[in-house]
């Protein structure tokens, strides 16, 4: 009986110990690892933004806005709404209710260019040089980034944003004819080429500096789309063209670096198929 | 140098004098009988030995190379598929090979189970190897997430939060697995002591026992029956010798050989005709706690249990039944006490026998959608 008493107490001792030990340890290994960025705990990222605009107190038209960021490119690469409408996306108290935060909840329309100009800096200065920009600055009429783009749920630009429902709402389509027909060639050689792109990163590929190329290229080739001018677009045309073989080079040297995978793990394949045929064969050769 | 006073002989003699190697391999391959009607299917132990050195050299590889934390692990993933040496080999081979591994596994079961050969004296041979079909389960989950890709993260999220249904303790042990309320670097450091450290010392001594018992009890004869002639009234289990057998080598061993050359052709044909079966496009994004992917399901060879219980609404219920199930399983020998090994000779078994392989089927197709 003693014995046992002994046992059981040592026992509790133990465990009261770990317990102890365990707990601080806890504490301890939370406060350094768990609540730190790179331990991945889902931290607030969105802020009090959507906090708002999908509770009750928010207007029905206003309540859309998250999903619709969500579905857009912007959300794809970690662009948040303070980003573009500025605040402080912890703090509601000194985001929406004060303008001297910086923020701005819906721009006046003339301001839209200058609100998407601040990150997307090059096309903003074609932007304003092109007859669309004059017009706007003129008339405070003319189409700015949001008539093409739309707004929350702007998706990856492609050429088709160029079409007649779109354009004749301000003049004929002829214009805009001529500059799809400058622009198709090279839009479609880039968009070839990003497909491309996403098939290799689906197969595992690094693709980062080709990626990275490829939308450096895009994006001064889009700039200069911005200033409407048809002569400039074609002039620069086989500029943008090099530029794209250099990519499609690297793409083919990637395509090969796949070919020789495949064909090496094929012809371990038909290696060992063929030892494992000679083995067969012995095991026959043996039993007769 | 294999002439009488050449270099290599003297090694061997060396080694011979000290080591008797000679002699145990003589014992042990050639005296080592093994029963006339032994075949290929007898093999699949052998097969799945070395699947499992396959897994541990490329571990050990990719091991040069990956770094486990959540900033890094999939950056060093990327770049043994890419940048080192043929490191996407050593990936795909150990990708590739695990599946494998479960599947020659799941068919081993199957041969061991159709055949009886679970019976007495062999219970030692289920229960050790039952319990090496869950250890390499748990290598599976483990190693899941350690590339720590969308596909990894979310089936791990998934597979760690089944748990939870069990009351009053579930939440408790799904944050000891994850170390934390969700899947975190935490998780990922844990999982990788448990896939690098524990669960290969863990395995390597089961296995160490499952061999011993297995070379114990000796291989099975159809023939046998009901009957293991050389146990009757035997107090202590002796080995069965088959007069008219074959050694064990080159009859058997060579068989084992074919088979193992087969797995090995099956693993780079995998590669080469289906190199996105186990990778698909998922498991080449970056664990994005924030994103979850439309259609996240965990990998094939829990589908059955997963979309178990998926389909029964009480979810307590539904883990309850698996853990009956996994209990029956490993314990099936000291349930299944009738004498007769025959399946055919018994209605009752050979109708569970295809109604669990059936229902398995069906629900492993039906949690694919």
């Amino acid at each position: 009986m003693k014995r046992l008493i002994f046992v059981v107490l040592t026992l509790l001792l133990v465990l009261s110990a770990l317990a102890v030990a365990e707990a601080g340890y806890r504490d301890l290994f939370r406060k350094q690892f768990i609540d730190e960025p790179w331990a991945g705990a889902p931290i607030v990222k969105e802020g009090v933004c959507i906090e708002c605009h999908t509770s009750k107190l928010m207007k029905p038209d206003y309540l859309k806005i998250p999903q619709e960021w969500k579905m857009s490119i912007h959300y794809k690469n970690n662009v948040s709404c303070h980003d573009c409408h500025g605040g402080n996306p912890n703090d509601s108290a000194v985001s929406c209710g004060t303008p001297h935060s910086g923020f701005i909840g819906t721009p006046k329309y003339d301001e839209v260019p200058q609100l998407c100009g601040k990150c997307h800096i090059g096309i903003l200065k074609n932007y304003l040089k092109s007859g669309h920009g004059k017009a706007l600055k003129a008339k405070r009429r003319g189409p700015n980034c949001v008539t093409c783009h739309g707004s929350h749920s702007i998706q990856k630009a492609n050429i088709d944003i160029i079409n007649s429902v779109r354009c004749t709402q301000c003049h004929s389509y002829n214009r805009a004819r001529i500059m799809k027909q400058a622009l198709f060639l090279t839009e479609k050689r880039m968009s070839d080429l990003d497909k491309k792109i996403t098939a290799l990163k689906a197969q595992g590929v690094i693709t980062n500096k080709i990626d990275k190329l490829l939308f450096r290229t895009q994006a001064e080739f889009r700039t200069i789309f911005h200033t409407v001018d048809v002569s400039l677009v074609k002039k620069r045309t086989g500029e943008f063209s090099k530029k794209l073989d250099v990519i499609s080079n690297d793409l083919d040297k990637v395509s090969s670096q796949l070919s020789f995978r495949k064909n090496f793990s094929a012809f371990l394949f038909m290696l060992f198929l063929a030892m494992a045929i000679v083995v067969v064969i012995i095991i026959h050769k043996g039993s007769d | 140098m294999f002439s009488k006073n050449g270099m290599l002989t003297k090694i061997y003699t060396w080694v011979e004098e000290r080591t008797g190697l000679s002699e145990i391999l003589r014992s042990q391959l050639v005296d080592f009988t093994v029963p006339k009607d032994s075949g290929y299917s007898n093999t699949l132990g052998f097969v799945l030995f070395t699947a499992f050195f396959i897994q541990l050299i490329t571990g050990v590889f990719l091991l040069t190379y990956y770094i486990p934390h959540p900033d890094y692990a999939f950056k060093s993933v990327q770049f043994i598929m890419n940048q080192a040496n043929f490191g996407w080999l050593f990936r795909f081979v150990h990708v590739v090979g695990s599946n494998l591994l479960v599947a020659t596994l799941f068919i081993h079961i199957l041969v061991v189970f159709y055949r009886g050969t679970y019976k007495k004296p062999r219970e030692l041979n289920w229960l050790t190897g039952g319990l090496l079909f869950f250890i390499i389960l748990l290598f599976c989950v483990t190693g899941y997430l350690l590339p720590w890709n969308q596909l990894s993260y979310w089936s791990t999220t998934i597979l760690t939060s089944i748990p939870t249904v069990i009351p009053f303790v579930g939440g408790k042990v799904t944050e000891f697995i994850r170390g934390g309320e969700y899947v975190t670097g935490i998780t990922l450091n844990r999982f990788f002591a448990f896939h690098v450290a524990f669960l290969p010392l863990f395995l390597i001594t089961v296995v160490i026992i499952h061999i011993f018992v297995v070379w114990r009890t000796g291989l099975y004869s159809i023939s046998e029956g009901t009957q293991d002639p050389a146990q009757e009234g035997a107090h202590l289990f002796k080995r069965p010798v088959y007069p008219d057998g074959y050694p064990f080598y080159p009859s058997l061993f060579m068989k084992a050989v074919f088979m193992i050359l087969l797995y090995i052709a099956v693993v780079f044909f995998t590669i080469t005709f289906f190199q996105t079966l186990f990778l698909p496009e998922y498991a080449n994004i970056k664990a994005d706690p924030f994103s979850t992917p439309y259609l996240i399901r965990p990998p094939w060879y829990f589908l059955a249990p997963y979309t178990l219980l998926r389909l029964i609404p009480n979810k307590f219920i539904g883990i309850s039944i698996q853990v009956v199930i996994i209990v029956l399983f490993l314990l099936w020998p000291f349930f299944d006490i009738n004498k007769e090994k025959n399946i055919w000779k018994r209605p009752f078994l050979l109708v569970l026998f295809s109604t669990t392989l059936i229902v398995w089927f069906l629900l492993t197709m039906l949690g694919r959608f």
